[in-house]
């Protein structure tokens, strides 16, 4: 079982050597080969040019440089797409996440599951603004995508290579990596990991995102549940309005046989409002079926993945 | 159609573009004045005249240049496809180490045309910025209200996009694709994935300086693009970030209202049957509703294409 630890920078120039130096520590006696890479993302200081020097030393060391920031989640798509080997480990470059842990995500990994997350018990941030939002956040994310995670945010995490290269990774996705990768029924295992507080440089993700990780979820529910039937998604919205217009017709009608009616024209037009809604939604479904027809994401092909055994009568 | 050697083997140092998509002026005149601008900075280079659509005048004199054994290509567009898509169809046919755009009109002084070329040294792409302007009162207003408004959506800082004249780097061209219209805002496009674009002052051409009023179209035409870039730029890859602010926005503007008419009807007792008020309440709720299912369809596009869609650019690899 080979190793690839994929990790993303970005104005990282302090944490880079000690960094490396603790990757190397835990990993070199475990007797296995691996790599490392580093994806410079963009950093405007001496990150790229420590890191290329590391690695002028040691060839398991790969450094991609991004041509300007693009983001975490971009960074780690990269590292995991040029990584070689079987088993991918990602891990913040802030030094947060202890490298000493990797042994213990190669254990999980060798039991069988597909995807090991870290979640960090104790972890040593702010309470008011990381810690009760993430908790909220992660609770919602989890009865949302029905994969129950405590620790959505936490960067080290071990993937099969091929589990985790067949699901797409993009915008700020990385934080739903594990409710993705559940397109491919794929089984994911938690354990406790260390977590440091930040000696260098200043937290980049803050209190800010709550809306952005809103629609986020939206997406992901999207995809997860119904990428494969999005008739029946795009109905289940149009219900609301098709019901609405239900109960404009009906009070339009006993208002008729009772006492007479306000505006005729008013009621008429909420039914058809209401009506015309529900239709615009289906309709919405149906342009859905076409789109993943003609796509190339289907999920019966991930679903092939992460088939366990087979049994041979 | 196309003439020239059609041979990629060598390679010349710069290649010289020049689109003829709607203005041109005095062909032989403008291409020996370019000439002498560009053989100031190279001997080593190419002209590739991109003819968009049907200009036989223009096609006549470049043939009889070509036959002088001037190093020239033509090539002609069936029909008009619009600058940008001219400018990669001429990016196809040539293998220069850098490439030179320019204008078929006079906008700069060719002698300037070094001073973009000497800047490839450190950026990878230069582009024009006439200043100061010589302009009519008019012309400047107008460049100026595009510009400030296009600074201002894309927060970037762009002081000519109008400029034809850029000289890029091989792999710019390799690696940002522009069709159609987008031809203004290839600096931008380009700044986008990350090349280092940069702006050089030149001296604008003398001759350059009747007053030019556009038909309405082409103003709406522009705003348009704005727009385009601005979703490119910035929603590619979470369409329901963008599709779904508005939508909520909308939804809720119409659920406040709606509420404030029930409380109206419940509380104080004014009917509700014969309010215009509560149809445009219960528009808003169900146009927000549709265009947040628009986004969603969007974000449906782009999972299921998630496999061509590389969001990065890889500058180097140690």
């Amino acid at each position: 079982m080979d190793l690839s630890i994929v990790v993303p920078l970005y104005n990282e120039e302090e944490s880079v050597k000690p960094l490396y130096d603790a990757i190397t520590h835990a990993v070199t006696p475990l007797g296995i080969a691996y790599e490392i890479l580093f994806v410079d993302d963009g950093s405007k200081d001496k990150t790229f040019e420590t890191a290329k020097s590391i690695a002028r030393e040691d060839k398991r060391l790969r450094v991609i440089k991004f041509r300007r920031n693009y983001g975490q989640t971009p960074a780690m798509a990269a590292g995991i797409d040029k990584a070689k080997n079987e088993i991918i480990i990602t891990m913040d470059g802030d030094l947060q996440n202890d490298p000493s842990d990797i042994p213990l995500f190669l254990d999980k990994i060798e039991e069988g599951y597909d995807i090991v997350v870290g979640w960090r018990h104790k972890r040593q941030d702010k309470l008011i603004t990381r810690k009760i939002p993430s908790k909220i956040a992660n609770w919602i994310i989890g009865k949302v995508t029905g994969v129950p995670i405590k620790d959505n945010g936490c960067s080290l995490k071990a993937y099969k290579a091929d589990v985790i290269k067949s699901v797409p990774l993009y915008s700020e996705m990385h934080r739903f990596i594990p409710a993705m990768a559940s397109l491919a029924g794929s089984n994911v295992a938690e354990i406790k990991v260390k977590h440091h507080a930040r000696k260098f440089g200043v937290s980049k993700y803050g209190l800010s995102r709550i809306y952005k990780v809103l629609l986020d979820l939206l997406t992901i529910k999207t995809i997860v549940s119904f990428t494969s039937r999005p008739m029946l998604w795009f109905s289940i919205l149009a219900i609301p309005f098709l019901l609405l217009s239900a109960i404009t017709l009906l009070i339009f009608v006993l208002m008729f046989f009772s006492e007479g009616i306000g505006s005729l024209v008013i009621m008429a037009s909420l039914i058809i409002i209401f009506t015309a809604s529900g239709f615009f939604l289906i309709m919405g479904g149906a342009l859905g079926e076409l789109i993943y027809k003609t796509g190339d994401m289907k999920v019966h092909e991930l679903a092939l993945l992460t088939i366990k055994d087979i049994k041979n009568q | 159609m196309f003439i020239g050697k059609d041979s990629m083997d060598e390679q010349k140092e710069l290649a010289v573009i020049v689109p003829v998509s709607e203005r041109y002026d005095n062909v032989i005149g403008l291409y020996n004045d370019y000439k002498a601008g560009i053989e100031l900075y190279t001997k080593d280079y190419e002209f590739i005249y991109v003819l968009d659509g049907d200009f036989p005048d223009v096609e006549k004199l470049l043939e009889k240049l070509y036959q002088d054994g001037e190093p020239i290509k033509i090539i002609r567009l069936s029909k008009w496809f619009g600058e940008a898509t001219a400018l990669t169809a001429a990016f196809k046919k040539t293998n220069g180490k850098n490439i030179l755009t320019l204008p078929s009109y006079y906008q700069i002084e060719p002698s300037e045309i070094i001073k973009l070329l000497e800047r490839l040294n450190e950026a990878d792409m230069a582009v024009a910025w006439r200043w100061p302007r010589k302009d009519s009162a008019f012309n400047k207003l107008q460049a100026k209200v595009f510009h400030s408004i296009f600074n201002s959506i894309i927060d970037d800082d762009f002081h000519d996009l109008g400029c034809g004249v850029r000289a890029l780097r091989r792999k710019v061209a390799d690696e940002v694709p522009v069709y159609g219209d987008q031809h203004r805002f290839f600096p931008v496009l380009a700044s986008r994935r990350g090349f280092r674009v940069e702006e050089v002052k030149v001296e604008q051409s003398q001759r350059e300086t009747k007053t030019r009023l556009y038909k309405p179209g082409v103003y709406l035409r522009r705003l348009l693009d704005i727009l385009t870039v601005f979703f490119l730029a910035k929603f590619t890859k979470k369409p329901l970030r963008f599709f779904g602010l508005i939508g909520s926005a909308t939804f809720a503007l119409g659920g406040l209202l709606l509420i404030y008419l029930l409380i109206e009807r419940i509380f104080l007792g004014v009917d509700l049957g014969d309010r215009p008020l509560l149809l445009l309440a219960s528009l808003l709720v169900v146009l927000g509703v549709q265009i947040f299912a628009i986004g969603l369809i969007g974000e449906l596009i782009i999972f299921t294409h998630a496999k061509d869609i590389k969001e990065y650019t890889i500058e180097e690899i140690v």
